[in-house]
């Protein structure tokens, strides 16, 4: 299966599409964490290394506390997203599509150490492609997963154009296909719209503008318009 | 009903919820008061995040536009990840967690924490006695450097380094214990998810090293030095390594024999126990690290007290262990 959707039926009994994201944009996350925690690391080492013996113990408890504790923490507090998640848009979420949560979160970071093995994450890069939701060790551990985070949607109504009443009976299938397209019309070029049209002159009765016209018509009339 | 007569019914629905949403789903800490006065519709989320489920299943059993059923499936989207957060961690869980929970989730696990025990004090005390017996085995174990490096730590001739240090460098030391030895308790911890074989290596090399080096100056009269300054943080040190060893046995052993569950249901439920052990074995690392830092490190203090504060040290960690949340009707993990 290419398709990395997953439906998760939450307990109001609808279901939940989750595109779970694959090895590449979760990599570059890691990387944009890793080389964001670098650089605090170094400038903070600057700092305290300043303080003399004491500061070097600070700065081996701020380096102990970046490594294991950065990801955790963002994860449960930030809605699932440390920066470099956040910049590539993915979210950390446990199987079920609840947030993520301490324990869940602990587990998938600590478990690093496994995936890390025997080099530059081998393993959790090869659990990642062999499993269907681009799991690696610790998400199978933890019972989470990494998901795109989609953009939000404002629904766009299909434009208001004078009802046209198809010639033929369609069934729902044919009707939303019309509907799809009228929605999305705006933000199609007229050419492209022209194409599109082009395909179904036997419905339209029509070619070119005109063509369009009718089926946003009919879009109208499908959505219940007068 | 068409669509557009439903929209028109249901839009302003929508509308409220995605307002409440990016204004009160995650509001910042100076906003977080409760909402009594039902100014800020905080109350009456959850049944307008049902009801616009229900729009998105009839969206979708109607076959409304994919638009339209992509907005409320975006709405309901972030509706549950709010309703459904996390609580934040309340005062009196965390105590109950290391005064009851923690040593019953323990004594639960007591098949993996006798054999990560046994894996860790047999070669540890084997070593001890070994040494004794053969001191020359030391050199089979430890290159030349190293046996100097810890002979010359606890030389009892050398008067001014006996662990008596400045306080600036006893908070180097505690950055480092912390660094060093929690670390090696997430790694033995996370290691037995290879079918427990990393947590049986670190808890056996790291018994080896620990019984090695122990008995290497008991054997050449540095005995008194080394025990006075070890013994304070002993007791949480080595008891959390056996536990952080337990966790990973018992997530190895999921993997290897998940009884009658799936593999991936097994692993997970020993996710969540390996995680709650490995919180509290972090935090006697940390307790661990503090002793060695700011208590074994005192020099003037007489052996009398030393000794007699890490044996209460191990009395009361045991029975913490062995005791603690009996008797609590409460059923865990």
């Amino acid at each position: 299966m290419l398709d990395t959707l997953t439906q998760v039926e939450t307990p109001e009994g609808t279901a939940l599409r989750l595109r779970a994201a694959g090895m590449l944009p979760r990599a570059a996350a890691w990387a944009v964490d890793f080389g964001l925690r670098l650089v605090i690391v170094w400038m903070l080492s600057v700092l305290l290394l300043m303080l003399g013996e004491a500061g070097m113990g600070l700065y081996l408890i701020v380096l102990f506390l970046f490594f294991w504790f950065y990801p955790v923490l963002f994860e449960v507090l930030r809605d699932g997203q440390t920066i470099g998640k956040k910049a590539l848009g993915l979210r950390v979420i446990n199987a079920n599509g609840t947030p993520v949560t301490w324990l869940a979160s602990i587990v998938r970071n600590l478990m690093r150490t496994v995936d890390m093995l025997p080099a530059v994450y081998g393993f959790g890069f090869v659990a990642g492609l062999i499993d269907p939701r681009g799991r690696r060790l610790g998400d199978m551990v933890a019972g989470t997963l990494v998901v795109h985070v989609e953009k939000p949607h404002q629904h766009i109504a299909a434009p208001n154009v004078p009802v046209v009443h198809p010639a033929m009976a369609l069934n729902a299938d044919e009707k939303a296909a019309i509907i799809a397209f009228a929605e999305r019309a705006q933000q199609l070029t007229p050419e492209r719209q022209r194409e599109l049209a082009d395909i179904l002159p036997m419905l339209s009765d029509a070619r070119g503008s005109a063509g369009v016209q009718r089926l946003l018509g009919m879009a109208s009339s499908f959505l219940g318009r007068r | 009903m068409k669509q557009e007569l439903f929209q028109s019914h249901h839009a302003h629905e929508w509308d409220a919820l995605e307002q409440w949403l990016t204004v009160r789903g995650r509001p910042r800490h100076r906003d977080r008061a409760r909402d009594g006065e039902g100014v800020n519709g905080d109350l009456e989320f959850p049944a307008l995040y049902r009801r616009i489920c229900q729009h998105l299943a009839l969206a979708e059993r109607r076959g409304y536009s994919a638009l339209l059923i992509e907005r409320l499936h975006d709405l309901v989207h972030r509706g549950h990840l709010v309703l459904y957060r996390p609580p934040p961690p309340h005062m009196h869980r965390i105590v109950s967690f290391f005064a009851a929970d923690f040593p019953s989730l323990v004594r639960a696990q007591w098949r993996a924490m006798t054999v990560a025990a046994v894996l860790f004090f047999v070669p540890l005390l084997l070593m001890i006695g070994l040494l004794q017996w053969r001191p020359e085995l030391a050199h089979s174990m430890f290159d030349v450097e190293q046996l100097a490096q810890f002979e010359s730590m606890y030389d009892p001739s050398d008067k001014d380094k006996r662990l008596g240090r400045e306080s600036g460098s006893d908070v180097m030391m505690f950055g480092y214990y912390i660094m060093n030895n929690v670390s090696i308790g997430f790694r033995t911890f996370a290691s037995g998810l290879l079918f427990c074989v990393g947590s049986i290596f670190v808890l056996v090399s790291n018994g080896l090293v620990i019984g090695g080096v122990a008995g290497h100056l008991t054997a050449i009269g540095y005995g008194e030095p080394f025990w006075r300054f070890v013994v304070g943080h002993s007791a949480p040190e080595l008891l959390a390594i056996v536990i952080s060893g337990g966790a990973g046995l018992q997530i190895g052993m999921a993997l290897i024999a998940p009884g009658r569950r799936s593999r991936g249901r097994a692993l997970v439920e020993a996710g969540i126990i390996g995680a709650k052990l490995v919180l509290g074995a972090f935090a006697m690392l940390v307790f661990a690290a503090f002793v060695e830092a700011f208590w074994s490190s005192i020099g003037w203090m007489p052996n009398a007290i030393k000794f007699s504060v890490g044996g209460s040290m191990w009395l009361l960690i045991v029975l913490w262990l062995l005791r603690g949340g009996k008797g609590n009707a409460q059923v865990i993990a």
